[in-house]
């Protein structure tokens, strides 16, 4: 039975086409998958359904009337929800603020009390399970525990239709299950939920349909009982892929870099050799180091204890240029707050840290740039329908690679990548795993840092498992299991007696 | 959104309600320096009313605004549009002496009213007598201060102008003049209000602060003395000193009325000139072999509470 | 979509983003055409060459200003000292040009007065771009406290009184012949407008300026010089702002502490009109110089037909909105 059908969509940015004549239907009560690489358009689809944007043309039936939705408020009355992947909380607000903020079933006057918002917030907390003070600022609580005040939030308003843009590309494995037994008791009162990812674990696990969207169309819908991996990735990408396993090729036994005792704000003690060559996977949840462990090498957080050793040499990072200069190389995290200049082109930004290379007596060499730019965007395989376009008009895979391309440009001996597959598509995650390969191969040292650990388990010789800022566990990845190092994740320390 | 810009520029169409002069009209361009001086503002208004007089005349002005760049720019547009006569009330001496040469030079007859320029790039000039007022001011100081004080002693207190203009530079002078002949009299404060009354306000305030005991206070036009007059009285010290200013304007809100209501105790006509320029300019227009004079000359008339209501009468213009 | 309305979407995300302000100074200068008053031969006084190039010299002051400003605000940051170090300018060379310093030198002491000038301003600049960089003062309060202290400085320097700069022979008045003659004026600001355009479009440090106002925390971490191109942005501005003052002293003939109020307004102006963003990370030269002509006609259409000065205020914040609201659409 449909509860919502949305017909023949279309919507352009630009000269863009984000949607082509797409169709999506959602039952009563089932979790929906919408499936696609990333520039499929599923997040644009997502958001017509709720109201935020006005799709070109197309129609939305909601229980066979149809309904225009202009506004989110037109979305909100009928009980359709949605939460963005980046959370539209407001952080310097209360959490109970957040709840009733917008809130057409929140009827104060103009002044709302504290204890109104209380009163109306507290059912909707305990039901996912959210146990904060209503007062407290959304800012101080977690990630996770953000995506459980969305959720509380959208069922406050009654939700029948949820929208869930990548949940857990943010979480921890920990909180992703919490996200999922909530998941489960919306669909137990009668939610329908769409849930908007590219991992295949979770759409097997937890969606009863799939729908896959290609560039802008859709492609097809499958109940997930009755198709596969392959199935799904073949109509993602319109090929085949090989996901070449990593041939178990020997590092050389030459020590690149040699960390002792490290201390930064966050790090306690943390020892490890990086033989050169080799790919070294930092496991840990969010919270654990990671990050830091990058930030301290690179220069960025200040080193309270500890010997670094380079190549032999006494190593001390005091800022990123200085890193750099020494062959200490980093790509962060969050690419579009620390990474990209997301209005300069694809080639600007590939090639900003090493301007000195293309220019002469500080004059840059338009083509100089381009000779050092073209044949790394072909290995990289990084497509831009125009070199001048601005980087943030591109695809999440796209944008990674530009930052591998600016990270590589710099000639590191040693490259720490921060969970650089995160938020891209199917086949740009190949391209980048080849990358890697090829860079180990070539005689560089990489620091993997990732939360996917099937990813780690792929790609690396070695695993690091930090927790709370300490080493909890080394593994040649040979050995290791996904249950192994989410145990020493997870390791609870015996006090010292 | 093409459609919005056409509306605004329409808008600004619309606006060219002063647009171009008619053939056959002849073109008189003003430029005045601020408009916010009452003065200046009288300046205006009797030469529209004057002008208006002889329907064949356009009168087009402009309002520098006390900007000097603005008042030069200002001049130079007039310039491209040829008018027959330009009447230039200069902000400041140094700053608009070049452009109104070049005027000049394009063959239009320039009229410098009031205030002056380093050069004579002018047809005409009409002045009048600063240094003259500044005497008298002077003198009508140095008999006050000798009837209250028994001799020529006492504090007094100058509120100055723009500093880079001709008024200022002689009220102030020809006052200094004066006052430097009489060692026991002492000027113990001079600030700089720009002829505007509510610096004058404040000027005066800091002043009141400092000094314990002023016995005269010279505005150098009449809104800078209504300025300081309402900060001492304020600070409750109003009937400790008089207050005498420059311009004496007719009409409700000018310096003779403030005579009459015992504000001030003296002020000085400064004759607008409006009359004599407007005059020079339509003989220009009129008569080919008409020479304008180099230089006018007008006098003032101090003003005390003998002959305000007179000259309130005489002064006033119908209306205001 | 129309097909117009694509292509200006289409052109502002290739970073030709100066066409829609490009557009809106050729509609401006057919309105000019159209409501010119036309001179006794028939022919639009808008267009005669005088005219025009009285345009391109009444802006030049603020247009020099505003190329500094164009850097400033690439970067994210913003500088309301300008028109003060204009008036600090105004002052210093005016001051040295009348002292007997290097009698029968007239072309050195020239030099000199300039050289103090524009140094002294570009080391206000200075000032400006360590605090920002160093002490991580956020810009606006940085120049906002600079902008009245410079002004008081030069107050204090002058005793609040002008330096005349006379009419006859001296050095003074001959400094004051060649820097207020038109084709100095203009070619000045061509020149200015040319090195400016090279260094921001052609240069390391250009890519540097841009990079910093698009994403300040990609920056430190992409290595890049932030300090060193900060400190150069704001020393360069107060360099341009000392240069403009000195064209401003010979125009004037003085110097004058009360000069150059609210001009860091007109250029912001100029250069939000061009296109830049305020926020950092986009804009010309070129949309700068549009955005300066821009306002440079508009004031010369609204003179021309005698409109209120203050009216042209008005008028002049409308334009700056619908520049603004124009390029938003553009962009999205």
């Amino acid at each position: 039975m449909g509860l919502l059908l949305a017909e023949d969509i279309s919507k352009h940015f630009g000269g863009i086409a984000a949607l082509s004549a797409a169709r999506f239907e959602l039952a009563v009560g089932e979790v929906h998958a919408l499936m696609g690489e990333n520039g499929a358009g599923k997040s644009t689809l997502a958001r017509i359904c709720a109201g935020s944007l006005r799709p070109d043309s197309g129609k939305i039936t909601l229980e066979g009337r149809e309904v225009a939705l202009n506004h989110p408020l037109d979305a909100q009355k009928p009980g359709i929800g949605i939460i963005y992947q980046e959370l539209d909380l407001f952080p310097h607000l209360g959490v109970g603020e957040n709840l009733v903020i917008g809130n057409l079933n929140f009827a104060e006057g103009v002044l709302a009390r504290p204890k109104a918002i209380e009163d109306f917030s507290r059912p909707f907390l305990a039901q996912v399970g959210l146990t904060v003070d209503c007062a407290a600022w959304v800012s101080s609580l977690s990630i996770a525990q953000q995506q459980l005040l969305a959720i509380a939030r959208a069922l406050s308003m009654n939700c029948r239709i949820l929208f869930m843009d990548e949940p857990t590309s943010a979480l921890s494995e920990d909180a992703a299950e919490r996200l999922f037994e909530v998941i489960a008791l919306l669909k137990a009162k009668g939610v329908a939920i769409v849930y908007v990812s590219h991992k295949m674990d979770e759409i097997f696990r937890l969606c009863d349909r799939v729908t896959v969207l290609r560039d802008g169309k859709t492609i097809g819908t499958r109940m997930t009982a009755q198709t596969d991996r392959t199935e799904l990735i073949r109509m993602m990408v319109g090929r085949d892929l090989d996901s070449a396993a990593r041939s178990a090729k020997p590092a050389s036994q030459a020590v690149t870099l040699s960390v002792a005792n490290l201390t930064t704000r966050k790090l306690k003690d943390v020892s490890f050799e990086l033989l050169q060559g080799e790919v070294l996977g930092i496991a840990g949840l969010v919270g654990a180091g990671r990050s830091e462990l990058g930030a301290a090498l690179f220069g960025l957080d200040p080193i309270l204890h500890g010997r670094l050793l380079l190549k032999g040499r006494e190593f001390h990072p005091c800022n990123p240029a200085q890193a750099q200069r020494h062959g200490v190389g980093l790509v962060p995290e969050d690419r579009k707050l620390q990474g990209l200049m997301l209005q300069m082109s694809v080639k600007e930004n590939a090639t900003l840290s090493v301007l000195k290379r293309v220019s002469r007596w500080g004059f840059l060499r338009a083509t100089q740039e381009k000779n050092l730019f073209d044949p790394a965007a072909q290995r990289l395989r990084l497509k831009a329908a125009s070199p001048d376009l601005a980087v943030g008009n591109l695809s999440g895979g796209n944008q990674q690679k530009a930052l591998l391309a600016r990270a590589i440009f710099a000639d590191p001996d040693i490259l720490f990548l921060d969970d650089p597959a995160r938020g891209i598509d199917v086949a740009a995650k190949e391209d980048i795993y080849r990358l890697i390969h090829e860079l180990a191969a070539s005689g560089k040292s990489i620091l993997l840092a990732s939360s996917e650990l099937s990813e780690l388990m792929r790609c690396s010789d070695r695993i690091l498992v930090l927790k709370e800022g300490r080493v909890t566990g080394m593994f040649a990845a040979a050995d290791a299991t996904q249950e192994t190092i989410m145990a020493a994740a997870t390791h609870s320390f015996a006090q010292a007696g | 959104m093409k459609a919005w810009k056409i509306i605004v520029l329409a808008t600004a169409l619309g606006l060219v309600g002063c647009g171009p002069h008619g053939a056959g009209q002849k073109l008189v361009a003003f430029s005045q320096a601020n408009n916010a001086e009452p003065y200046r503002a009288a300046q205006k208004s009797l030469m529209e009313k004057l002008f208006a007089q002889t329907p064949d005349v356009k009168l087009v002005s402009s309002d520098a605004q006390q900007d000097n760049s603005k008042q030069i720019a200002q001049i130079e547009t007039f310039i491209r549009q040829k008018p027959a006569v330009l009447i230039v009330a200069p902000n400041e001496r140094d700053a608009l002496t070049a452009v109104m040469g070049k005027a000049m030079e394009a063959g239009i007859p320039v009229i410098c009213l009031e205030r002056d320029i380093v050069q004579p790039n002018y047809a005409t000039y009409i002045r009048m007598d600063n240094r003259a007022i500044g005497r008298m001011a002077g003198q009508f100081m140095v008999d006050q201060l000798t009837k209250k004080n028994g001799g020529p002693r006492g504090n007094v207190v100058f509120l100055r102008g723009l500093l880079g203009v001709e008024a200022e530079i002689n009220r102030d002078g020809g006052a200094r003049e004066i006052l430097s002949r009489y060692p026991d009299i002492h000027i113990v404060a001079d600030p700089v209000a720009n002829w505007i009354q509510a610096e004058a306000h404040d000027r005066m305030t800091e002043v009141l602060r400092v000094q314990p005991k002023i016995d005269v206070v010279y505005g150098h036009n009449d809104p800078m003395a209504i300025g300081a007059y309402l900060a001492a009285k304020e600070l409750g010290r109003d009937k400790e000193m008089i207050f005498t200013g420059v311009d004496g304007l007719g009409g409700p809100s000018g310096g003779i009325k403030k005579v009459m209501d015992g504000v001030l105790a003296a002020t000085f006509v400064y004759p607008l000139g409006v009359k004599e320029a407007v005059e020079v300019s339509q003989k220009i227009m009129r008569d080919p072999s008409y020479k304008p004079p180099k230089v006018v000359t007008l006098d003032s008339i101090m003003v005390t509470s003998d002959n305000a209501a007179d000259l309130y009468k005489k002064l006033t213009v119908a209306g205001e | 979509m129309s097909a117009w309305g694509l292509t200006i979407q289409r052109a502002s995300r290739s970073r030709l983003f100066q066409v829609p302000s490009l557009l809106a100074l050729v509609a401006l200068m057919i309105l000019a055409a159209l409501v010119s008053p036309t001179a006794s031969d028939g022919s639009r006084i808008f267009f005669e060459i005088g005219n025009l190039t009285d345009i391109l010299r009444q802006v030049s002051v603020i247009g020099i200003i505003s190329l500094g400003m164009t850097l400033v605000i690439l970067t994210g940051g913003i500088d309301l000292s300008v028109g003060s170090v204009l008036a600090l300018s105004t002052a210093l060379v005016a001051s040295v040009l009348t002292r007997p310093l290097l009698p029968g030198a007239p072309a050195l002491h020239m030099m000199l007065a300039i050289g103090v000038a524009v140094l002294a301003c570009g080391l206000v600049g200075a000032l400006n771009g360590l605090v920002v960089a160093r002490l991580q003062v956020q810009p606006f309060i940085v120049t906002l406290a600079s902008m009245i202290g410079v002004r008081g400085l030069a107050k204090w320097f002058t005793a609040n009184e002008n330096v005349d700069i006379g009419f006859g022979k001296d050095v003074a008045a001959q400094f004051a012949d060649i820097f207020r003659d038109k084709t100095v004026v203009i070619g000045s600001y061509i020149a200015a407008a040319i090195v400016f355009w090279v260094l921001l479009s052609k240069t390391v440090f250009g890519r540097h300026v841009r990079a910093i106002g698009d994403n300040p925390t990609a920056s430190i971490y992409a290595g890049l010089p932030i300090l060193k191109t900060q400190l150069w942005v704001y020393s360069l501005t107060g360099l341009l702002a000392g240069f403009a003052g000195v064209l401003y002293a010979a125009e004037n003939h003085q110097g004058n502490p009360n000069a150059g109020v609210a001009y860091e307004l007109d250029a912001i102006a100029a250069v939000v009109i061009g296109g830049t963003r305020l926020s950092g990370g986009q804009g010309t030269i070129i949309g700068t110089i549009i955005g300066t002509l821009i306002m440079g006609v508009l004031t010369n259409i609204l003179r021309l037909n005698n409109i209120d000065s203050n009216v042209e205020m008005m008028i002049k914040a409308m334009i700056i909105v619908l520049a603004v609201a124009v390029q938003r659409k553009g962009r999205q």
